[in-house]
């Protein structure tokens, strides 16, 4: 009997699952309709605040800024909302950010309800304002401090998508504020994450990059990595600040890295003496700043730092060898200049050199019209 | 001799209610956990609570190719319609007897250099090394000596010049997104070390531009019963370990690895078949005995697809290769079985693939065997076992198309009802039959499997339809 009743059991899950099957697969049909169905409805409300707006209305009644927070208080109907912006107002763009405009009270009362929402709804709700809102008008001061309150979700893409939203409004004190939460500890956001949102800023990113500034001994130093990444994307005016950092021995290495590497997008004659310093070093367990050292000097044509170069050649680490290798070819090093190393008897050096300008032959090669 | 009969009986029926009762449980739940999971991701795709935008980690595809000159270009050309911005191509020719390194160095247009590499993992000598670009795509070809599977990816792993790489096989092709997907968990969680891809077969389906274009349920019956193991026992149970980072296998037709670990941890065993789910144990073990938080994750939307064997003795020889390799690797890191260090991994993930993978072969031989004997001896009660059998088969066949269906949902592949139809049919017969035969096959493996240690276990190939 005990037998039976397993086999009962297990007949039951299976009745279930096809249950499952069977309406999943209905489900899945209508969801096209029913999400047409909603986008028609919506559409018929914003065309009634288009016209009470085109009638001369400065802004939209308040029954209808209610009416229209209830329905988008629905997470389906904030979808079809999101959809009908996009597809529903192709050529209208300007007419489409005037009507946004008038709807921040109904945003705000939105984003304290979907706050309270599970952390997908709240990530959706913030997602649609950094993707709809209009660039560089700022939303109100009230609605942006409610969003600095989705920064501190336990979920990554709600905090992303909350400073995706920031970065369109281009405050940069909130901005900032922003990045300080998301650096709470509880949740590492990769600084690639970081520094990609921020280059999303509609602002002014020199207005934007002072406030960072201000503020960077404050993060940890895995957002001030995202933080001097972001300004190396972005801005080649921070060259004194980055070689103040450079210089403080006490500074997280991969901080000073960075700084390194902005030297070697943006050339800074007085970093130079500090680059070649740091590609000279053949301390064993600096090993990362010779090698980033060896890469910016590529952009540092002088006679000292081709000598500093051809000598890394001959470090005993590959990464160094090879990023030498890369500069003498970036500073576009000629055979005779590198005669010494070909003809030596350092076979390590001369086979790198070698490949780099094979390399570099192969690059005209295909670069020339056939 | 009689007497100890029904003892016997007792004591086989009892362990086989035990060990069918753990199946079952077993597939209801990492079906229920696999589909439920990919329901999940669909709604987080449609709330777009996913990482969407320009995040790019660079990236270096590994591509080990023996005899591949069949399948090599259409392959290299499905990774050079990736989305992806920041990767490079690295195929090794271990020492192929075929065309292979003249068809890639003609249709990629690549010139020889002297390239030095840096040999962090041993690996045999490099013979040559051609590269080229294609649409701004570095691609280097390696050639080296025969070596094996695992010694090119050591091969590959010592040339690849970015922190992340890529496993593949050269007779699959990635999805247009793949590479994206991939990466994702690796810059949602700083401490993953690995990912792995979900490998779909492709017979049947048409991919154009990294695009499927058409999918239906392969022509023949053998693929078409694959389509539905996949889903059901790769697909499913991966999701399942993946919620205690369990996993012990990353497929090595489509895993991401970063690379310095990899290289710490002493790279691919080049003296074992099953090469990437040792890897995947050896980099638990690694992790833990130094103490390095990890994770493993599994991707279930960066899709590789991938031919599975359309004939009968190739999949016989691929089983074979699969469970030679789970069992040098089972046998190779066994410490980690019930030992606390390794937590969840050595209690549940091993322990699973020790009984319903490893040993699970020679038990279900037995419990034929037995079957026979009861039978004989008229110790059996045949309605009963065949009522058994039919819930068995219904039940495996259910879940199985729960899986399938889950997949197909919400990976947006329409179905027509012919491949509704088939599915339908065919998961009773590859629950009823076709687990059988392999059983038979897995069970027979072993038999002087010391001879093949370096084998590529080709199968035949056929071009994969990609344009």
């Amino acid at each position: 009997m005990r037998m039976e009743l397993i086999l009962y059991f297990y007949g039951a899950v299976c009745v279930c699952m096809i249950l499952f099957n069977i309406c999943y697969t209905l489900s899945l049909r209508r969801r096209a309709p029913r999400m047409a169905r909603r986008m028609k409805k919506l559409a018929k409300v914003t065309r009634g605040h288009l016209a009470l707006l085109a009638g001369g209305q400065q802004r939209l009644p308040p029954g209808e800024a209610a009416r229209l927070s209830r329905l988008l208080g629905r997470r389906w109907n904030l979808m079809a909302f999101y959809r009908l912006l996009q597809q529903g107002f192709q050529g209208q763009e300007a007419a489409r950010d005037a009507y946004l405009a008038q709807l921040q009270p109904v945003f705000l009362s939105l984003a304290m309800g979907y706050l309270r929402r599970e952390p997908m709804q709240a990530s959706y709700f913030v997602y649609v304002l950094a993707q709809c809102w209009p660039p560089r008008l700022t939303a109100t001061e009230a609605l942006q401090q409610v969003l600095l309150d989705y920064l501190r979700k336990d979920n990554l893409y709600c905090r992303l998508n909350t400073m995706k939203a920031l970065c369109r409004f281009g405050s940069p004190a909130y901005l900032v504020q922003a990045v300080q939460i998301q650096d709470d500890g509880v949740l590492v956001t990769h600084e690639k994450l970081v520094t990609e949102t921020l280059l999303t800023y509609t602002g002014d990113h020199q207005q934007l990059i002072a406030a960072l500034w201000d503020r960077l001994d404050r993060f940890t130093p895995h957002t001030q990595l995202a933080v001097l990444n972001y300004i190396r994307f972005r801005s080649g005016q921070w060259c004194r600040q980055m070689l103040a950092l450079l210089v403080q021995e006490d500074r997280d290495k991969e901080t000073r890295l960075a700084a390194i590497r902005y030297f070697g997008r943006y050339p800074y004659p007085p970093a130079l003496d500090h680059l070649l310093a740091f590609a000279r070093d053949r301390t064993p367990e600096r090993w990362a700043y010779a090698t980033v050292a060896v890469a910016a000097l590529a952009r540092y044509p002088e006679p000292r730092v081709v000598n500093t170069l051809k000598q890394a050649l001959h470090s005993g680490n590959w990464y160094i060898r090879s990023a030498a290798a890369q500069s003498l070819d970036e500073q576009h090093a000629e055979y005779h200049q590198l005669l010494d190393i070909m003809a030596g008897n350092d076979r390590y050096a001369r086979e790198m050199i070698t490949y780099h300008l094979q390399i570099r032959q192969l690059r005209q090669e295909e670069a020339r019209p056939e | 001799m009689t007497s100890g009969m029904p003892l016997f009986f007792d004591v086989v029926g009892i362990f086989f209610i035990l060990y069918m009762f753990g199946y079952a449980s077993f597939l209801f739940l990492s079906v229920t956990v696999g589909s439920s999971a990919l329901y999940k991701n669909q709604q987080r795709a449609q709330l777009k609570s996913e990482l969407a935008g320009d995040y790019y980690v660079p990236v270096t595809i590994i591509v080990p190719a023996y005899n591949e000159a069949v399948t090599i270009c259409s392959s290299i050309q499905s990774l050079l319609a990736l989305e992806y911005k920041l990767y490079e191509i690295v195929v090794v020719d271990d020492g192929s007897t075929d065309d292979t390194a003249r068809v890639l160095c003609e249709t990629f247009h690549l010139r020889p250099v002297n390239r030095p590499i840096q040999r962090k993992i041993p690996c045999q000598q490099v013979e040559a090394v051609f590269e080229g670009h294609h649409n701004k795509v570095p691609i280097a070809l390696i050639r080296k000596a025969n070596g094996g599977k695992a010694d090119a990816l050591n091969m590959g792993i010592n040339a690849a010049k970015y922190p992340y790489f890529i496993c593949m096989d050269a007779d699959s092709v990635l999805q247009r997104d793949a590479l994206e997907r991939i990466v994702r968990p690796v810059l949602e969680e700083g401490s993953v070390i690995a990912v792995g891809g979900a490998v779909r077969p492709c017979n049947g389906v048409e991919i154009r531009d990294g695009q499927v274009v058409s999918y239906h349920m392969p022509h023949k019956l053998l693929p078409c019963m694959q389509v539905l193991e996949y889903d059901r026992s790769f697909l499913a149970a991966r999701i399942l370990f993946d919620k205690f980072n369990g996993s012990i296998i990353i497929s090595g037709a489509f895993g991401l690895f970063r690379k310095n670990l990899v290289i710490d941890a002493g790279g691919y065993d080049t003296s074992t078949m099953g090469e990437d789910m040792e890897l995947v144990v050896k980099l638990h073990v690694f992790c833990r005995d130094h103490g390095i938080p990890y994770r493993l994750r599994y991707a279930t939307d960066a899709i590789c697809w991938t031919q599975v064997p359309e004939h009968l003795d190739d999949l016989c020889r691929q089983r074979r290769r699969w469970h030679i390799g789970l069992f040098q690797s089972m046998g190779r890191h066994r410490r980690v079985f019930g030992h606390p260090k390794y937590g969840l991994v050595g209690f549940v993930s091993y322990l699973y693939f020790l009984i319903y993978e490893l040993f699970s072969p020679y038990i279900e031989l037995f419990g034929l065997f037995t079957v026979a004997l009861a039978f004989w001896v008229d110790l059996i009660n045949v309605p009963f076992m065949i009522l058994f059998f039919f819930i068995y088969v219904v039940y495996s066949a259910i879940l199985s198309l729960t899986a399938f269906f889950a997949r197909t949902h919400t990976a947006d592949l329409h179905l027509t009802p012919g491949d509704v139809c088939k599915a339908i049919m065919l998961c009773a017969v590859e629950v009823s039959f076709l687990r059988l035969i392999l059983a038979w096959v897995r069970a027979t493996s072993l038999i002087g499997y010391r001879r093949k240690k370096a084998d590529w276990g080709t199968i035949t190939r056929r071009d994969i339809k990609f344009q």
